[in-house]
């Protein structure tokens, strides 16, 4: 046992060193998400996926040698809940702001984000969103420390076009039935601006309330009426359970294109209503091959579960600032936030599906996209049912990137 | 012909269903004055209850079974718990449901997990009763249909026809003196309390199959189901069947008509005007199909305070 005390004199200086990194001041991680409440569900698998990815950043050495610190804020499920967080992160020593469940709530951390940067030079504070898919926080809203990883609508909507196109399941009659806020308004607008490229017609468009309809027999009957094949939503929860139970015990034909179909339960409690129904997903296991199956083992072995719905394109983006942190210098100790985010914009990283970067002009991460269908042949089948996602095609990051919105105006610092 | 029919039996049978999670409530408010905010958890209680029996007994014994454990559940809650704050005065009934909707739901996700269910329609029942403009009927909507009737014309009977009827409708109206007479009043309130829960119960145990067994369902039906109470008027039975039917049928038949505000303003001959101040003119009316329950539960409070068919205070 000679040699390990030699090691421990070798590593000794290093962890000296570490150690006064430490007591500067750690880099800080606040995840403000919904932890409690109607919407906590989806909160808490944004939670698990953001511990992942910190426990594994810190794995490997953290910054410099020093551990990240992961702080968890409950936002409540609103924007206004999130703005008092947000604030109680900042004094607790935030750098980092790490949230994706609502695009409202999202609208608002950006928002006081950008505000506090302005007033408070040299304290800056970086948003990374991982999940807030509306089109504004790119567009009009966009600023230099927001940084979205996750897609959005035009890019889903191109995707699920192209691979249900590629299977024969797209038809010529398309029905676009979204929710009415901003993430479905967006996905209407990315339905109707597809048509010409995806070779079909928009038969008709419908907005309906979030989350306050049990009973979609009545837009079933508009669909039927429409004479529509494809029938393409960005729902999520109940919503999109509803309407495809809905439209299967009517006996509807025609095929669904949807977002959010992997959300965890969807599966178990739709069952064969969900079967060749298609989806665009930000992974998939069975299409990224080994590296997928090496990431769903490790993730199962961490966290308990496989990692499903928005839990990898979180994982991903936040190692991707874990890959931008180990080209910020050291300094005297304290993460300078500003060159974060200037490393941020040039970030890559190697994730099973592909390469995933981020586009510094309005940054939007570029980030590979695959279309599955509900199948009984997947090889992973999904909340312990017989069904699973089977990928039938993917698209690496420029296959997936649409252009930037010409909304974005960013103020860059100098 | 047919584009009017499917709205309109949709919207029955939805309304039918609000009908039997709103009955318990409007009886419980009419009988004791206790407006029960948890009374949707009941629902979703009766819906988790027949998913995790159904698997033991199978779907049918589940539905029956449901309603009584909730209905046991709602004994229990007026027994130990609303009893107690009864003197206390109805701010603190009102709390202590509202407090016992976030214990329930919480509970809930405990067992049974963040995620809806697979509890879903068993296959003897999963089939098209009839085909009408090329769409399926599902047999499984009139079923829920036929629950519902039932399920008023029991309540209906027994308050009016029977003596334990005549014994609660006294114990409402004049508690001292049916007390005077001999009757048991807190046994009687305790009665309808559970009633009221089992009917709930038995409304999640048929309709969680149909739509959704979530955390969330109390939640998504809670609130519709107090529009439909005051709508109704508190306390009355035949108002609360009155206000679910129209609910139903209202936000089934809006959703299909895409006329705005402007329209009507350009059928007046002022087109350029409604073309001006687009905005709120230029809603769809199918758009606000949700939201109607609510324009109409302020309309009957600003003409009819007590509700459709409520007693004039």
């Amino acid at each position: 046992m000679k040699s390990h005390s030699v090691l421990n004199m070798a590593l000794l200086p290093g962890l000296l060193c570490v150690s006064a990194l430490a007591a500067a001041a750690p880099v800080k991680i606040a995840l403000v998400e919904t932890l409690s409440g109607p919407q906590a569900s989806t909160g808490l698998t944004y939670r698990s996926a953001v511990r992942y990815a910190v426990d594994r950043i810190n794995a490997d050495g953290g910054w410099h040698g020093q551990p990240l610190e992961l702080l968890e804020y409950d936002n409540q499920g609103g924007p206004a809940g999130a703005a008092d967080k947000l604030k109680a992160a900042i004094s607790d020593g935030a750098q980092l702001v790490v949230q994706g469940a609502s695009s409202a709530i999202g609208g608002q951390i950006t928002e006081d984000v950008r505000k506090w940067n302005l007033r408070n030079p040299g304290r800056e504070l970086i948003y990374l969103n991982v999940g807030a898919e509306a089109q504004s926080l790119t567009g009009e809203k966009c600023q230099f420390y927001h940084f979205r990883v996750a897609g959005n609508a035009p890019m889903r909507v191109k995707a699920l076009v192209a691979g249900m196109k590629q299977d024969g399941a797209l038809g010529s009659r398309v029905y676009a039935i979204n929710q009415n806020y901003s993430w479905g308004q967006d996905m209407e607008q990315a339905i109707v601006d597809a048509a010409a490229s995806g070779g079909y017609q928009v038969v008709e468009k419908t907005l309906h309330d979030v989350g306050k309809i049990q009973d979609f027999s009545p837009y079933v009957n508009k669909i039927a009426a429409a004479r529509a094949d494809t029938v393409m939503t960005g729902n999520w929860g109940s919503d999109l359970l509803l309407l495809m139970k809905a439209a299967r015990a009517s006996g509807l034909k025609a095929r669904f294109g949807t977002v959010y179909l992997d959300q965890p339960g969807n599966i178990a409690n739709a069952g064969d209503v969900a079967l060749g129904g298609y989806v665009a997903q930000a992974f998939n296991a069975e299409a990224a091959g080994e590296a997928g199956a090496a990431f769903v083992q490790d993730y199962q072995a961490k966290m308990g579960h496989a990692p499903t719905f928005i839990e990898p394109q979180t994982v991903f983006g936040v190692l991707l600032v874990g890959e931008a942190l180990k080209h910020v210098p050291a300094g005297d100790g304290k993460l300078d936030v500003r060159k974060l985010a200037l490393q941020l914009e040039q970030a890559s990283l190697e994730t099973p599906m592909g390469t995933l970067s981020m586009r510094a002009q309005d940054h939007q991460a570029l980030l590979p996209l695959a279309v599955s269908v509900v199948s009984r042949d997947a090889r992973y089948k999904a909340d312990g049912t017989d069904l699973g996602f089977k990928p039938v095609k993917r698209f690496t990051a420029q296959e997936a990137a649409v252009p930037a919105q010409g909304t974005c105006r960013m103020q860059r610092p100098d | 012909m047919e584009h009017l029919a499917i709205p309109l039996l949709n919207g029955v049978v939805y309304g039918l269903l609000l009908f039997m999670v709103s009955a318990g409530l409007t009886l419980i408010f009419g009988m004791m004055g206790i407006l029960n905010f948890a009374h949707a958890s009941f629902y979703m209680l009766g819906a988790y209850f027949a998913y995790a029996l159904q698997g033991a007994v199978g779907f049918w014994v589940a539905v029956a079974v449901s309603p009584l454990l909730v209905g046991a559940i709602g004994v229990l809650v007026e027994r130990h718990v609303l009893r107690r704050v009864h003197r206390y005065g109805h701010a603190h009934e009102l709390l202590v449901t509202f407090g016992l909707s976030f214990i329930i739901v919480e509970l809930v996700k405990l067992f049974f997990g963040n995620y809806p269910v697979n509890y879903r329609v068993p296959a003897d029942l999963d089939f098209a009763a009839f085909t009408l403009g090329g769409l399926d009927y599902p047999a499984y909507r009139l079923f829920m249909g036929i629950v519902a009737i039932g399920m008023f014309v029991a309540i209906y009977l027994l308050l009016s026809r029977t003596r334990v009827g005549i014994i609660v409708r006294s114990a409402i109206h004049r508690p001292e003196m049916a007390e005077a007479l001999g009757h048991n009043v807190p046994r009687v309130f305790m009665g309808v309390f559970g009633v009221g829960a089992a009917m709930a119960g038995l409304a999640g145990a048929v309709a969680g199959a149909f739509y959704t067994t979530s955390p969330n369902m109390a939640l998504e039906l809670g609130v519709l189901v107090f529009v439909v109470v005051v709508i109704g008027g508190l306390g009355s039975l035949e108002g609360a069947m009155l206000a679910s039917l129209l609910i139903g049928v209202v936000t089934s038949v809006a959703v299909g008509i895409d006329a705005t505000p402007a329209d009507l303003l350009v059928w007046l001959g002022a087109g350029d005007l409604a073309q001006d101040a687009a905005g709120i003119l230029s809603l769809k009316i199918s758009s606000l199909a949700a939201s109607l329950p609510f324009a109409l539960m302020l309309l009957v409070l600003l003409v009819r305070p007590s509700g459709l068919m409520g007693e004039k205070e």
